[in-house]
């Protein structure tokens, strides 16, 4: 927000330190050195009056801190959180008071459910102001303290220092989630009266996350599972929050344990290991689901058993002894009555569990999975990517895009019908490489994220799957994917409607469509306007080109797909349904 | 329908109770009554809120939930025989000339109430005790012309022997000390 007015510029006079010939700093210089020393390298953000002093003192700080200005704050939030996903530290925005704010919001609750760690910088007016309807002023301390894990207003610029480290400590360790810090232009203005001093923290006396599990917890969930004939394991993000794939792979190579994950638990092991079953829930694989129906312990890590997970939860593995290891206490027994929980981090759990559980290998049991797999792929899979001569399909690009990176790269996506198929048929082959909104479901998130992503991951490829709707929703960011030189690759898989609302309205409205179909823009010429390169693909026999010299492209690159219009994602769990329900046409 | 009462221990900042009164909007959990006060260590403040709730299960699930927030140092969801409790009633009552005379002697011995406050044409009386006390009071005093009638919320105390030092162990105090 730019405009800048007179109110929020009166600000409290900075009274002279008690000692004068020592340089005291002023709070936004306090910031930038408390960001310097908590490894901060990467800021999305957006100036604006409340925070101009910030921006002020961020002027001198450009070679230590790469500032990146994105076009709306939305913007800032789902990059901070592409960032965060694949470096596993704090995404950092930085906005102005009122509108910046609130513009944030959405991927703030992002955020939190996703537990995606990340650290919200938002400029307030003046002390003095607060309160009085000042200009560009909200109640962001109100507004988000539903969908922060922790926030504050700092009104006194001595408090810098502590409540950035703080605020680092809090976002990063536990259950990671977004943390959002409100500074007063007072704050930000006025001189530290003591030196500027800093020191990560460490611990604090009313948060403990547990780490270590008890060892009795550990002790009964590995006599479950070392008596259990037909053992299932449910993988979530927590496992690579925690970065424990290598835990995971040893453990369930020595168990023989089949292993599901949840959408976001997706590329935690390669889809090609012979234990890998699918992914679980509404759109997820045939087996995976049908089967969480016989098993007779379950083994959920670092999950929360999403209502899109559980379908209708009353009915959700009820034969079965539930093992939950989880971070966050207050997960267990919320959604699913747990026999054995396991309160600690993934990763120790797993070091823990892994001596004491048998060799195993449930040969049997696996193999009930395949069975399903094959009708899956015959009713589904074969008809998806074959040609039957109308357009292309959603599936066939995801296919071919997955053989051409070799699974190696970082999928975006955004919400509805493309990620769904993005999920299907991505063969991921490296962790960390699917970035996606799970919990809230928020289109647009993927352009911006994308970026995120790049920044955060130079090194890899990155590609963003975007449906027509969910791109209109974030697009400018196409202008910081171009200021910024990232070699972001985009593909809008265009059917010219709100593919995923349509189906539901096919299925359960009796085809009445309302206000789904979307009258669009050029695409490519909305890309070329913004210094991107890009092509649409129409035709099958072009699409192995296209996708080839998006690829190959030297820098960022923007490829529409038209797709099939009417195309439906199955297998589908009907809400409410139980798991066992699942269509597959 | 069970009442509970919910005993939150804190760091004492600003927002936290509306931090805290947060979750029992999301479940639509109607706050009884609620009394914040500091405790005996400095800066720790200690919430006493009181609801009703038919699942033992879900008041479970709150629970946990408060205890997630950051400032929040521990919480405990507790039966109404698990604690000793009590709340305080001032009761403003007009006794205009000619008026029917107060029974003090009846307030005193059978209510266990007092006269705190003599107005010209009016007294205050004070009375602690339960929910089921103070109701029955103000029936008795229903004889009279009631002006004003106030209740607090409920504070309460654990019946075990434990004070709090036992489960926020006095090394991780040394802060507050």
């Amino acid at each position: 927000m730019e405009t800048v007015s007179i109110l929020s510029e009166i600000t409290i006079k900075p009274e002279a330190p008690a000692v004068p010939d020592v340089t005291y700093i002023n709070g936004s210089q306090a910031l930038m050195r408390a960001l310097v020393a908590e490894g901060v390298e990467t800021i999305f953000g957006y100036p604006g009056g409340a925070i101009m002093p910030v921006y002020d003192a961020l002027y001198d700080f450009q070679d230590r801190i790469n500032h990146i200005l994105v076009r709306h704050e939305q913007g800032a939030a789902h990059a901070a959180e592409g960032y965060a996903r694949v470096t596993g530290r704090a995404g950092v925005c930085l906005v102005t008071s009122g509108p910046g704010a609130t513009n944030l919001v959405t991927g703030i609750a992002d955020a939190l459910i996703d537990s995606t760690p990340m650290v919200c910088i938002v400029g307030q007016v003046g002390k003095k102001l607060l309160g009085t309807d000042a200009f560009q002023e909200a109640d962001v301390m109100g507004i988000t303290m539903p969908i922060t894990k922790w926030n504050y207003q700092i009104t006194d610029a001595d408090e810098v220092p502590d409540i950035i480290s703080k605020a680092f400590y809090i976002a990063q360790s536990g259950r990671p989630g977004p943390v959002l810090i409100d500074i007063t232009k007072s704050a930000q203005l006025e001189l530290m009266t003591k030196p500027f001093a800093y020191e990560c923290c460490k611990s604090i006396v009313s948060y403990r996350p547990r780490l270590i599990p008890k060892q009795e917890q550990i002790e009964v969930a590995a006599k479950l599972i070392n008596e259990a004939k037909r053992p299932y394991l449910f993988v979530g993000h927590g496992v690579q929050i925690a970065k424990a794939e290598e835990e995971l792979r040893e453990f369930i190579e020595k168990t023989g344990i089949p292993v599901a994950t949840t959408l976001l638990g997706q590329s935690t092991i390669p889809t090609n290991h012979p234990l890998y079953v699918g992914w679980l829930g509404m759109h997820g694989n045939y087996g995976t689901n049908v089967l969480t129906d016989q098993a007779d312990v379950i083994i959920a890590i670092g999950m929360r058993f999403d209502d899109r997970v559980t379908g209708d939860a009353s009915r959700f593995i009820k034969q079965a002894k539930v093992i939950h290891i989880e971070i966050d206490p207050s997960e267990i027994d919320k959604i699913i009555r747990t026999h054995a929980p396991v309160v600690g981090d993934a990763k120790e759990a797993l070091k823990a569990l892994l001596p004491l559980v048998h060799h195993n290998d449930h040969t049997v049991w696996r193999n009930e999975f395949r069975k399903f797999e094959a009708i899956e792929y015959e009713k589904i899979t074969v008809p998806e990517l074959s040609n039957n001569g109308g357009k292309i399909k959603m599936a066939e690009v995801i296919d071919l895009l997955s053989t051409k990176t070799k699974g190696e790269a970082i999928l975006v996506t955004d919400v509805g019908q493309h990620q769904m198929m993005a999920s299907r048929y991505y063969q991921f082959r490296r962790p960390n490489s699917l970035v996606t909104s799970g919990g809230m479901g928020t289109m647009g998130f993927a352009l911006p994220a994308a970026f995120g992503a790049q920044v955060g991951a130079p090194d890899r490829q990155v590609v963003a799957i975007i449906g027509d709707g969910c791109f209109q929703m974030t697009l400018q960011e196409l202008g910081t994917i171009v200021q910024n030189k990232q070699p972001v690759k985009a593909i809008i898989l265009n059917n010219n409607f709100l593919g995923m609302v349509r189906q539901w309205q096919q299925l359960f409205h009796e085809r009445r469509y309302s206000f789904v179909e979307l009258q669009n823009p050029d695409f490519i010429t909305i890309a070329r306007g913004f210094g991107m390169d890009g092509q649409t693909c129409s035709q099958r026999d072009d699409l192995s080109n296209a996708l080839d010299t998006m690829l190959a492209h030297d820098g960022p690159y923007l490829l529409e797909v038209i797709v099939e219009k009417e195309e439906n994602v199955f297998p589908m769990v009907p809400s409410g349904a139980g798991v066992s329900q699942i269509r597959l046409s | 329908m069970t009442t509970y009462t919910i005993c939150i221990f804190t760091e004492n900042t600003i927002g936290l109770l509306n931090r805290i009164t947060i979750i029992f909007t999301r479940r639509r959990i109607n706050i009884e009554s609620l009394t914040v006060s500091e405790t005996e260590r400095k800066g720790v403040s200690r919430f006493t809120i009181v609801i009703q709730h038919e699942s033992r299960e879900e008041v479970e699930k709150l629970v946990r939930q408060i205890r997630k927030i950051v400032e929040v140092m521990a919480v405990f969801g507790y039966l109404n025989d698990e604690i000793v409790y009590n709340e305080i009633a001032l009761y403003k009552i007009a006794t205009p000339l000619g008026a029917k005379s107060l029974d003090v002697e009846t307030i005193n011995k059978q209510y266990k109430a007092w006269v705190v406050y003599w107005g010209l044409d009016y007294v205050v009386i004070e009375k602690t005790g339960n929910n089921d006390d103070i109701f029955a009071f103000l029936e008795y005093l229903k004889q009279y012309e009631i002006l004003e009638f106030v209740r607090s919320g409920r504070v309460a105390v654990g019946k075990t022997e434990k004070g709090l030092v036992e489960y926020l162990p006095e090394v991780e105090w040394a802060y507050y000390l």
